[in-house]
């Protein structure tokens, strides 16, 4: 039986590059590259979808593409380090480990964010700590010279905690000097260093009040702000068909077999993560 | 075609299967019988009402292994466990049991990613179905025929027996049960007698009386997810629940399950293993967010998933009627009742 043919077996990728992204260093991004060309081929992916990563005598954990498919020859993944309630015996691992270090891959799996939904509109990226990973992957991917045209005007509203719990630091600085998107950072509160804005994160989104007209809202973040922020997102007019977020539940096999992520009869893995709230309303509150 | 053996001589039948391939029957351990791996053709035991656990192991095993590795080594060093299948007869197996087989390939082979573990052994597999003696009445858990399941249904069979007085009927219903039948061999001729009353029997069937309820699917789907935020309800029916999980292992359509890694002295194996929703870490997250704490959480969420979210999702009821979750209950929960409740409710 080739790998190909059995979605249980992983593919081997080395780790090419591992950045620290966060002061409290507890989360990283790991950069894989495939052993197999072929197995680079195909893992054909899109914003939103996620993959299991596997390291044998651990197990798998199911993680968020942080990369663009724009962006061929490598797969990034960023990772917290689980283990402040329960052990990770995954993420504590890939820590753990170096450049060089070889690892399983197994996806693409689940539905990206809905590319053809969003083309032709205007796109509100709204993001809250470490919930950031494919909100960035979508961001890079509508930003690449050959997609930007396909979108309309897109704001980026990023919160965290402190200025040295937010990802992507360069990345932001290098949005933030673009004219062709709006990065709007917040962070909870700043330190001595700090010049940029402090607030939580509904807060300024009802400060930049985006219009709903022709607009999507793509907001992933902790379960404390989306409770605020979709309030906010509610009064200024957005319909819950516009507005987007991805799910997270405990999943092992990501291709909708093992029965552990469902909401209703919805799987996770297999029928989102991405939900629009519409769908999320004909669910029972189960998650 | 009709064909005609005699039941004390279905140990011959047994060992003209076992040349072909191998040969899956009901077997009597310390009085109570089992799906078994015949070795000795002497061990088929045909005197049973239901096998204690369902014959889904066949297809979906407790245990399965993916790939054996060593700690320490490359990944490129571990090795994926190759999946031989072997032509393979599955002997007297229950009616509402072959259509349990039916409602799983749905979901293991029929939508999404195909799983080849299922899907190889299922190919490779000819399932003799055998009709429950319609001269004995229904045990009392069973309620097949509110699922419309019949007695004597031959229906998801690629052969189907019956027992007439002391001899056996076998008629292929599929192409391949008929390539089968054809090669086994071992058989006198049925009379035109026999034809008829193998259909009769059929027939008769279908007006066994076991447990009934009128149950609709969209219907009960409907009603279940109406109930869903009603704890006091889900409190009730839980209250002395266990979560000892037997109801999930013994069932035929239950088939969550958990992979894991397993080393000892560097060695390991990835495996699959039975798991079930009414665990507590079942869906404990890595966070320490879990969405099922409570029982009644989890027994929800079994019921739901039977009679609701199977029927939304792939437009069929996932229990076929066995009875297997309440005959072996420690605590006495009845499925059946907690569905007909559901529908007063």
């Amino acid at each position: 039986m080739s790998a190909n043919s059995n979605p249980y077996i992983p593919v081997p990728t080395q780790i090419s590059r591992i950045i620290n992204e966060v002061d409290t260093n507890d989360i990283k991004t790991f950069r894989l590259t495939f052993l197999n060309k072929e197995d680079e081929k195909n893992f054909q992916y899109l914003p939103g979808q996620f993959a299991e990563l596997s390291i044998y005598g651990k197990g798998e954990s199911p993680i968020g593409i942080a990369s663009s498919p724009t962006e061929p020859g490598y797969v990034e993944f960023t990772v917290q380090r689980a283990g402040t309630v329960l052990p990770g015996l995954v993420t504590a691992a890939l820590h753990d480990m170096d450049e060089g270090g070889k690892i399983g891959l197994r996806g693409p799996l689940g539905h990206p964010w809905p590319i053809e939904f969003l083309q032709n509109k205007n796109i509100v990226v709204v993001g809250g700590g470490f919930a950031f990973t494919t909100l960035r992957s979508l961001i890079n991917y509508m930003l690449y010279p050959e997609n930007r045209g396909r979108f309309g005007e897109i704001t980026v509203i990023y919160g965290a905690r402190t200025p040295g719990l937010l990802l992507y630091k360069d990345e932001l600085a290098t949005w933030e000097k673009r004219n062709d998107i709006k990065t709007v950072i917040t962070v909870d509160k700043g330190d001595e260093d700090w010049k940029g804005r402090q607030g939580f994160v509904p807060a300024v989104c009802k400060e930049e009040a985006p219009s709903p007209h022709n607009t999507v809202a793509v907001i992933c973040g902790p379960p404390i702000m989306i409770k605020f922020t979709l309030p906010v997102f509610f009064e200024l007019g957005f319909s819950k068909e516009n507005i987007l977020t991805s799910l997270e539940m405990r999943m092992k096999c990501g291709i909708g077999k093992c029965g552990r992520c469902n909401v209703g009869y919805k799987y996770v893995c297999s029928d989102g993560p991405v939900f629009s709230l519409a769908e999320l309303d004909e669910l029972p509150r189960d998650f | 075609m009709l064909k005609k053996t005699a039941i004390d001589k279905i140990s011959e039948l047994a060992s003209r299967m076992m040349e072909q391939g191998t040969l899956i029957a009901p077997v009597k351990e310390d009085g109570y019988f089992h799906f078994r791996d015949i070795a000795d053709v002497k061990a088929v035991d045909l005197n049973y009402h239901n096998t204690v656990t369902s014959p889904k192991s066949v297809f979906f095993p407790p245990v399965e292994d993916f790939i054996h590795y060593e700690t320490g080594k490359s990944i490129l060093d571990a090795v994926t466990v190759e999946l031989n299948v072997k032509p393979t007869f599955l002997f007297g197996v229950r009616p509402c049991d072959v259509r349990s087989f039916q409602i799983m390939d749905i979901h293991f082979s029929g939508t999404g990613s195909v799983d080849p573990y299922w899907q190889k052994r299922r190919e490779a597999t000819v399932i003799f179905g055998y009709a429950f003696y319609l001269d004995e009445p229904a045990q009392a858990e069973e309620f097949y025929s509110t699922l419309g399941i019949g007695a004597a249904d031959p229906e998801g069979s690629d052969i189907f027996m019956i027992r007439k007085e002391n001899d056996l009927l076998l008629k292929s219903m599929t192409s391949k049960g008929e390539k089968i039948l054809d090669r086994l061999s071992v058989h006198d001729a049925a009379t035109p007698e026999d034809e008829k009353y193998f259909e009769e029997y059929i027939h008769r069937g279908r007006q066994t009386r076991t447990r009934f309820t009128c149950i609709e699917k969209s219907n009960i789907a409907k009603k279940l997810e109406d109930l869903f935020h009603n704890n006091d309800f889900w409190m009730k029916i839980s209250s002395a629940c266990l979560s000892c999980g037997v109801c999930t292992f013994l069932c035929p359509n239950c088939y969550c399950f958990d992979i894991c890694d397993e080393t000892l002295f560097g060695k390991g194996t990835r495996r699959r293993v039975w798991d079930a929703c009414m665990f507590t870490d079942f869906t404990l997250e890595a966070s320490g967010h879990n969405p099922r704490t409570q029982v009644y959480q989890r027994l929800r969420q079994k019921i739901n998933h039977k009679y609701s979210y199977h029927v939304r999702k792939y437009d069929t009821i996932s229990c076929v009627g066995c009875g297997r979750c309440t005959r072996h209950c420690p605590v006495n929960i009845d499925i059946f009742s907690i569905v007909e409740d559901a529908m007063k409710a």
